[in-house]
């Protein structure tokens, strides 16, 4: 048997990125295409559910717990109108999850700032996105071009995530 | 146990689930040309890769130091985990595997520092038991739980012993038989004691010539010569590894609780400079040679940690003829076995015969047995007085040939160390 897992019982909610996941998709929330109310409640509901799911006494559940308010957060993402306040949101609202994952309650606190690397890399390329978008030029040929791209780091990550030797300094 | 082997990067559940939605986040936003899904897209996307940059380029190298504490059925194994510069401690993932033939369910508690991970872990030995814990399996896992990497470690596995605290006393018991080695010539016994021994810790009644002033010099602290006179006998230890007709099952646990019982007499006895050797008959007779002091005591912890049951039950005559090869006759031998199968099937009246004073210490297979029973509680009562008849009966039988001592209850050996020091019982051979 394997003993290492967390303690059985309810482990303590870690309430900054818990808020910060709940502000942003409460925001994303009242800017996207819901029936009124609905996605203000929705997606911060589908948080707690998400945080409960991590924090109670069940151990098997926690590779599911961020499931909830992922769907809520793409629901709202898929049916909100276009927007640069809008655009923004949806990227804050993905960083503040990824804020909230890295602020696990059955490992040690301060897990956002050991992360610091891993969400401020994605944060940056937001940063440029959202500034190409805001501040450049654009036309209709754009959205081509970024599906082009996109298809492209689709393609790459694949690669990486198919073949995690290529991270390594030893020959496998 | 070495953790050398190459470990590769591993993604972990979070990422595919991260990718996942990043896809369908962009099909979306493509096809209904609204570039809000995309931009939730870009962090979920880039949060594996960025973890995969931000991995250790290698595995990690950590250092593990386990200690094992408690007693009696208590063990508490304690460790320190502490990884190369440039880890971070809280980021190790460290599971401890219990050992089969302890129990307990307790999660094990740690304490972290960017430094070091502590942890402890309390378990209980239900009997007598040896058995190793092995070496955490430790992890480096990113905060988000996107990438994971195994560490390597050079640490060993642990041995736990635990014995009845009775065996802790029987060293004390003076055995009458003592063995030359073979070819070893023994002086004429001069002065009051005889043949020089060994240097042990000197006593304050000891008188000033049995100081052993230059010892004592070099030591800085008062030693004493000891002299073959003052010595207990030699001991042979003997654990019968030959199969039953119980079954594998219930061998190995018979087995596993005299292995531990093997471990506590040879301890007790080498504690008083008695030289001790141990033979394990399974098929053929594997021996450790008499010999005393702390290296005995390893290579003996050593073999009872190899020895295993054997597939094939050999003649009891093989053992006898085996145990003449390597010991001579006389020494107080100490037979360990179940006594689960025919009479004709016991090593004491073939050692006996060749002049091995012998005292047979049987665990009972009745405890093992009625823990597993599935009887009603009248029907087992009625099976659990028929046994211990029909196990009476046979302890009796193996007494005409040899001392037997039924060791039912595993943590008290009381009665047995009660009877070695009864001076008739050494006799008897």
């Amino acid at each position: 048997m394997s003993v290492g897992g967390p303690a059985l019982g309810w482990r303590p909610v870690r309430p900054v990125s818990l808020g910060l996941l709940l502000f942003t998709v409460a925001g994303l929330g009242y800017f996207s295409g819901f029936p009124a109310g609905f996605g203000v409640v929705a997606a911060p509901v589908a948080a707690v559910v998400s945080m409960v799911l991590r924090s109670g006494p069940w151990p098997k559940l926690d590779p599911y717990a961020s499931l909830p308010v992922l769907v809520a957060v793409v629901l709202e993402a898929a049916f909100a109108p276009v927007g640069f306040g809008t655009e923004l949101l949806a990227g804050l609202a993905g960083v503040a999850f990824l804020v909230w994952l890295a602020d696990d309650p059955t490992r040690p606190a301060g897990g956002p700032l050991r992360a610091f690397p891993t969400i401020a890399i994605p944060s940056l390329a937001l940063g440029v996105a959202w500034s190409a978008a805001l501040f450049l030029p654009a036309g209709t040929l754009p959205i081509g071009v970024a599906g082009a791209l996109l298809a492209f780091a689709i393609a790459a990550i694949a690669l990486l995530v198919g073949r995690p030797a290529l991270f390594d300094q030893e020959e496998a | 146990m070495k953790r050398s082997a190459y470990r590769p990067l591993r993604w972990g559940p979070i990422a595919a689930l991260l990718v996942a939605a990043s896809v369908v986040l962009m099909l979306i936003g493509v096809v209904t040309q609204n570039p809000v899904p995309l931009f939730l897209a870009l962090p979920l996307l880039l949060a594996p890769v960025a973890g995969g940059v931000e991995a250790p380029r290698r595995p990690p190298k950590v250092e593990v130091e386990q200690t094992v504490g408690g007693g009696a059925a208590s063990v508490q194994v304690q460790g320190v985990i502490r990884p190369e510069v440039g880890i971070d401690a809280r980021d190790l993932l460290v599971e401890v595997e219990r050992p089969a033939g302890l129990v307990g369910d307790a999660p094990p508690r740690f304490e972290r520092t960017p430094t070091e991970v502590r942890f402890s872990v309390d378990w209980v030995a239900p009997e007598p038991t040896i058995v190793e814990v092995g070496v955490p399996a430790v992890a480096w896992r990113d905060p988000l739980g996107v990438v994971e990497r195994q560490a390597t470690s050079t640490a060993e596995s642990i041995v736990v012993t635990r014995y009845p605290p009775e065996l802790l006393r029987i060293g004390a018991v003076r055995l009458e038989r003592t063995t030359a080695l073979p070819g070893e010539t023994r002086s004429h016994r001069v002065g009051e004691s005889g043949e020089f021994h060994g240097i042990r810790a000197a006593l304050p009644d000891d008188p000033p010539r049995r100081i052993n002033w230059r010892a004592s010099a070099r030591a800085g602290r008062a030693l004493a010569n000891e002299y073959e006179l003052e010595k207990t006998g030699d001991l042979l230890i003997l654990l019968d590894a030959r199969p039953t007709p119980l079954g594998p099952e219930f061998d190995e646990h018979l087995f596993s609780i005299s292995r531990a019982a093997a471990i506590g007499l040879s301890e007790s006895f080498l504690a008083v400079k008695a030289r001790v050797g141990l033979g394990v008959f399974g098929e053929f007779l594997d021996v450790v040679p008499l010999s005393t002091g702390r290296t005995q005591r390893v290579r003996i912890e050593d073999a009872v940690r190899r020895a295993h049951l054997s597939s094939v039950s050999a003649p009891p005559e093989r053992c006898a003829v085996s145990v003449r090869r390597h010991f001579l006759p006389g020494l107080t031998t100490i037979v360990l076995s179940s006594l689960a199968d025919e009479t004709w099937t016991d090593v004491a009246p073939y050692l006996r015969r060749r002049g091995y004073p012998v005292l047979v210490l049987s665990p009972s297979p009745l405890p093992v047995l009625a823990a597993r029973s599935k009887l009603s509680p009248v029907d087992e009562r009625l099976a659990d007085r028929l046994t211990h008849l029909l196990r009476r009966a046979r302890i009796a039988r193996a007494w005409q040939d040899a001392p037997a001592i039924d060791w039912e209850t595993f943590w008290s050996l009381g009665s047995f160390v009660e009877f070695v020091r009864r001076p008739r019982t050494r006799r008897a051979g």
